[in-house]
């Protein structure tokens, strides 16, 4: 028990580092859910896409001592071409694979998605090899910087990954409460036909949708790159698939649900690895799926509509 | 005048929309092969499949040519019971493969020396199924509440759990015993399995395999024909189509559900014991995610909810990834496909045809700038195309990659572009430097190419053809 | 006249919005009973409590002397209630006559072990239900019979797919048929129809019917009696002229101190 104590604190901050990577992609992963009520399997493979954009522009910028530009640059570097590359992959894979088949049956969108996933997965596999790459966050952000508090200790990397995720949160939330683009959005998401007919470019909102969460997926890979170090081609399936379950837990199409979900699979994930075992770890976080949507079968913040006859 | 009234008077009356619809399947010559198929009496269909399958075991001992048999059939029975889940009743069932693997690793365990369990053949395969329904059950239990895409993610991590714990429960501390045990092989998985022994028989050759195989894909195939055929298939596909109505109408969709569920995973319990007798050991790899892809893949080629169709998706999906293995062929299939593909769907005729020779004559202006690079070797269509392109000596391999992206970028542009004329101009770069990554490149990575077209194909069909080559055209609600 | 339909105090609501406020009211056997008021007033709320869609907050619904309150649906329509619905809830992609005969489910009892081997009892229920759908599609004249059979149902007209719903019903073999609009949508001629129709069904098949409309003419050619719901509660009930006279229908439909006068 008093070992627990101890550790306790140390996990919390381990899990909302991991929580932040989950609630970024659960973002993309609801927002696309939302508004075209598709699950996009490739989700997960675009934030795989996204950690190996920011590795190539790490590289690119150290020369094995250290960064040839200022740390904080490369930083924001890696960053935004993995957000604005991500975002592009993102409406791309929209343009070739999904936007023919609105309303075609669900099925064969899901499997298209399927398809997709399994695509990029192996077009990085095939110009990458299946090797894992390392991230070398220590050339940019001396381990030693952090904080202290007590017996925790914060790194900066981590203070960073948590900073990072918040912030990113914090502007969607924003954007889709008072911009006028956030307020199609909502449209699109209750009723397609509707907004189009209310002069909404429904075409558009799909677009600037899939864009802005496959740039959090981007973020989310560079996180995951800079706090976890490993990136490799499969790193992607996994990830997204809970970053759906955060997503659903949170109850899916609603933001601060998005954002919750991941931080609570973050945590429980943390902490069945500190105090179970890293082998239940999956395990445990499909439980807690299952047991919260048979509670709550539209999530903890998801809203329930009377089903019509 | 008279003469043209009487000729339309058996469509008096009739909707427009019937008429047009009609028109229009009729038009289409591989859906009106499948409704041929279709008019064919089952009993007579199975006797034909039934020997087109028998003829291999009988007149071939070619060991390579009878696996890929038995891989058709035993793919085509596991497709069948994912049919009629995804297909009739419409569940997006993602963990059906963990049953597959649940029912090889049964039989592992009551049929070798991991736990020293050696149980005759009968009494285990009743087992298998057994525990088929039974997790079946247990899953679909909690996973009936859950709609729609909810159904497919718990069921996907239901499988992504299955194969973690059997890849890693290597060293269980269990509270009975003394140190750790090892309950699954991990990634060695179980090896030496038992061969089947049915009626006294012992299967010992791939034969024997492959007639076992062929045997139980037939039942299935009855039984999964003659449940589609009564008040419980109609009550899948009502369920499948309006869940609501379906429960207003007096139909317990819950039951059905769970039902069809159990019926499919006891469907991958048994194929997988077959499956892991067959090759005389289970490994965690046999039951992971591509092969979830590749019965997906199977099911939406053939049509969803078309028997006939599972056959048909099950030798495509098999029998091509084998073809790729071989430079030469996969080449010739590739270019093959390809110029087909521009001749569907570039129309006019010649159009088609001058992309083709753009894209030719591209290689030759490209040789004429660069006199020295080197000749691949090559075979078949594939030595054609090398002529007609410049390959570096060397560095291929990047430039392989370099190539591969550029033609991914190239359609992500064209899929932008509005005006015909300007996504021609883009598509004969595109060939050209398809061509270019697939002689440096992807006919040298056989393994990871299979699955890049299988997922490409996914989204291309999905995109022209969503209903599959003899699925009926569905419409969702109008 | 025995009541073949009790619904007692029922209550319902949605939120904080009454939308079923302590109604009370009866279908005796073998009468028509039209259910009408504004929109927003309850009806189909009304159907969907009865036929287990929803459950109940308070009150009781009973059918044949037995509660139905809360059971599941399909064990309501097992019970002997079957209805249409308002927005039609067709299996599209199924045949017509599959659409038909999947409705037989509840009445039907063959297992998996006769369906799988073809039992000659399952092939002789299998028949019997053919049979009788082909007969309940006949009940529309030639409509959606025929080379119809097998044509999907997404093929079928408007009016057509409303009397395949009505077939459908009829095939769970109900002793009460609840219709939600069956006129709705319809052109005058189809209407008319429609309110011939229901009064075959009484007469010839011997069904119980209650059905929201409306569609005055409908109602008033074919109701027995008519109910008046708003708001949720019952503000009239009494045969159609009775009804229609009555000052709080008048209100309910034109709203108070407007100075529209007779």
């Amino acid at each position: 028990m008093d070992a627990f104590l101890a550790q306790l604190p140390q996990q919390l901050v381990n899990g909302l580092s991991l929580g932040g990577v989950y609630a970024l992609i659960a973002l993309g992963y609801s927002m696309v859910y939302g508004v075209l009520k598709l699950l996009n399997f490739a989700h997960g493979d675009v934030y795989m896409v996204g950690a190996f954009i920011g590795f190539f522009v790490m590289t690119g910028f150290l020369d094995g001592a250290g960064p040839i530009i200022p740390a904080v640059l490369v930083v924001l570097l890696m960053f935004l071409a993995a957000m604005v590359g991500c975002g592009i992959l993102g409406v791309g894979v929209e343009r070739i694979a999904y936007r023919r088949l609105r309303k075609a049956p669900r099925i064969a969108a899901l499997i298209s998605a399927l398809g997709v996933s399994f695509f990029i997965q192996n077009a990085v596999q095939l110009t990458l090899s299946a090797n894992f790459r390392s991230y070398q966050p220590q050339l940019l952000i001396p381990p030693e910087l952090g904080l202290s508090l007590l017996d925790v200790r914060i790194s900066a990397t981590r203070g960073l990954a948590i900073v990072m995720a918040v912030v990113l949160m914090f502007a969607l939330h924003r954007l889709v409460q008072r911009t006028k683009l956030g307020k199609s959005m909502r449209a699109v998401a209750t009723d397609p036909e509707a907004a189009a007919m209310m002069g909404i470019d429904v075409d558009r909102v799909i677009v600037a949708t899939f864009f802005i969460g496959s740039a959090l997926a981007g973020a989310a890979g560079v996180i995951t790159g800079l706090v976890f170090i490993r990136v490799w081609h499969f790193m992607g399936f996994l990830a997204g698939l809970k970053g759906f379950v955060a997503a659903v837990i949170g109850g899916i199409g609603n933001i601060p649900g998005a954002m919750l979900g991941g931080f609570i699979l973050g945590l429980v994930e943390t902490f069945a690895i500190g105090f179970v075992s890293a082998t239940f770890r999956d395990v445990i976080a499909f439980a807690v799926l299952i047991l919260i949507l048979l509670i709550r079968p539209q999530g903890l913040l998801g809203a329930k509509l009377p089903d019509k006859a | 005048m008279n003469g043209e009234l009487k000729a339309s008077s058996d469509r008096l009356g009739r909707d427009e929309w019937v008429a047009e619809h009609t028109g229009r399947t009729r038009r289409d010559p591989v859906a009106a092969v499948g409704a041929a198929i279709e008019r064919v009496p089952f009993a007579l269909r199975l006797a034909v499949i039934a020997v087109g399958f028998a003829a291999f075991p009988l007149l071939t001992d070619n060991s390579y040519v009878l696996r890929i048999v038995g891989t058709v059939a035993l793919f085509a029975a596991l497709a069948l019971g994912l049919n009629l889940v995804a297909g009739f009743a419409g569940l997006l069932d993602l963990g059906y493969v963990a049953f597959y693997g649940i029912g090889g690793y049964t039989y592992a365990y009551l049929s070798s020396e991991f736990l020293g369990i050696h149980l005759p053949t009968p009494l285990t395969l009743i087992i298998v199924i057994a525990t088929g329904v039974l997790f079946g059950w247990l899953l679909g239990l909690p996973s009936m509440r859950l709609v729609g895409d909810y159904l497919a993610i718990a069921t996907l991590g239901f499988l992504l759990v299955f194969n973690q714990l059997t890849a890693s429960l290597t060293r269980v501390h269990l509270p009975w015993t003394d140190g750790p045990v090892d309950m699954t092989g991990g990634p060695n998985g179980i090896i030496n399995l038992d061969d089947l022994s049915l009626f006294g028989l012992t299967a010992t050759s791939i034969k024997h395999y492959v007639i076992i195989i062929v045997v139980m894909l037939l039942t299935v195939m009855t039984v999964v024909h003659n449940v589609d055929r009564s008040r419980i298939g109609r009550g899948w596909r009502a369920l499948r189509e309006n869940d609501l109505a379906a429960e207003t109408m007096g139909m317990p969709t819950k039951r059905l559900k769970l039902l069809a569920f159990v019926f499919g995973s006891s469907i991958a319990g048994l194929s997988g014991a077959v499956f892991a007798a067959w090759q005389g050991a289970v490994f965690p790899n046999n039951f992971a995610v591509p092969v979830l892809i590749t019965l997906y893949s199977i099911i939406v080629l053939g049509g969803l909810g078309s028997i006939p169709g599972v056959l048909v998706g099950s030798f495509v999906l098999v029998v091509v990834p084998e073809l790729l293995r071989d430079v030469a062929l996969a080449s010739t299939l590739f270019y093959g496909a390809v110029v087909l593909t521009l001749i569907v769907a570039i129309k006019p005729l010649w159009r088609a045809g001058a992309v083709i020779l753009a894209v030719a004559a591209l290689g030759g202006l490209a040789r004429l700038a660069a006199p020295e690079a080197s000749l691949p070797p090559g075979e078949g269509l594939g030595a054609l195309v090398s002529h007609i392109l410049i390959l570096p000596v060397e560095n291929a391999t990047l430039v392989g990659n370099v190539a591969f992206v550029a033609v991914l970028g190239l359609m992500f542009l064209s899929a932008y572009l509005t005006s015909p004329t300007a996504k021609l101009l883009v598509l004969v770069p595109s060939l050209w430097l398809l061509a270019l990554a697939w002689q440096t490149r992807l006919s040298q990575d056989p393994s990871v190419t299979r699955l890049l077209l299988i997922g490409a194909t996914l989204v291309a069909l999905m995109n022209f053809r969503p209903a599959g080559l003899f699925g009926r055209t569905r419409v969702e609600v109008l | 006249m025995t009541a073949i339909l009790e619904v007692d105090r029922l209550s319902h609501r949605f939120g904080g919005l009454r939308v079923v406020d302590d109604l009370t009211f009866e279908v005796g056997e073998g009468e028509i009973v039209g259910l009408i008021g504004p929109n927003g007033a309850g009806k189909t709320t009304v159907l969907n409590l009865i036929t287990g869609l929803y459950a109940p907050d308070q009150g009781d619904i009973r059918f044949e002397g037995e509660s139905v309150a809360g059971l599941a649906p399909h064990k309501v329509t097992e019970r002997g209630i079957a209805r249409t619905f308002q927005t039609l809830r067709l299996f599209l992609n199924m045949s017509v006559i599959d659409n038909v005969m999947s409705a037989a489910y509840c009445r039907t009892g063959a297992n998996l072990g006769q369906i799988i081997l073809r039992t000659p009892a399952f092939r002789r229920e299998e028949a019997a239900t053919r049979l009788r759908a082909e007969e309940l599609l006949g009940f529309f004249g030639e409509r959606i019979t025929g080379y119809r059979f097998t044509e999907p149902a997404y093929s079928l007209s408007y009016a057509n797919r409303r009397r395949l719903e009505i077939a459908r019903a009829l095939m769970c073999s109900p002793r009460l048929l609840l219709l939600d609009e069956p006129a709705a949508g319809m052109n005058p001629s189809e209407t008319s129809e429609v309110t011939e129709l229901i009064g075959r069904l009484r007469d010839e098949g011997g069904y119980t019917i209650l059905f929201i409309e409306h569609d005055m003419g409908v109602v008033a050619d074919i109701a027995d009696r008519v109910i008046a719901l708003d708001h949720g509660r019952m503000i009239a009930q009494g045969s159609y002229e009775e009804v229609v006279a009555d000052p709080s229908v008048i209100e309910a439909y034109l709203g108070r101190g407007t100075g529209i006068t007779r």
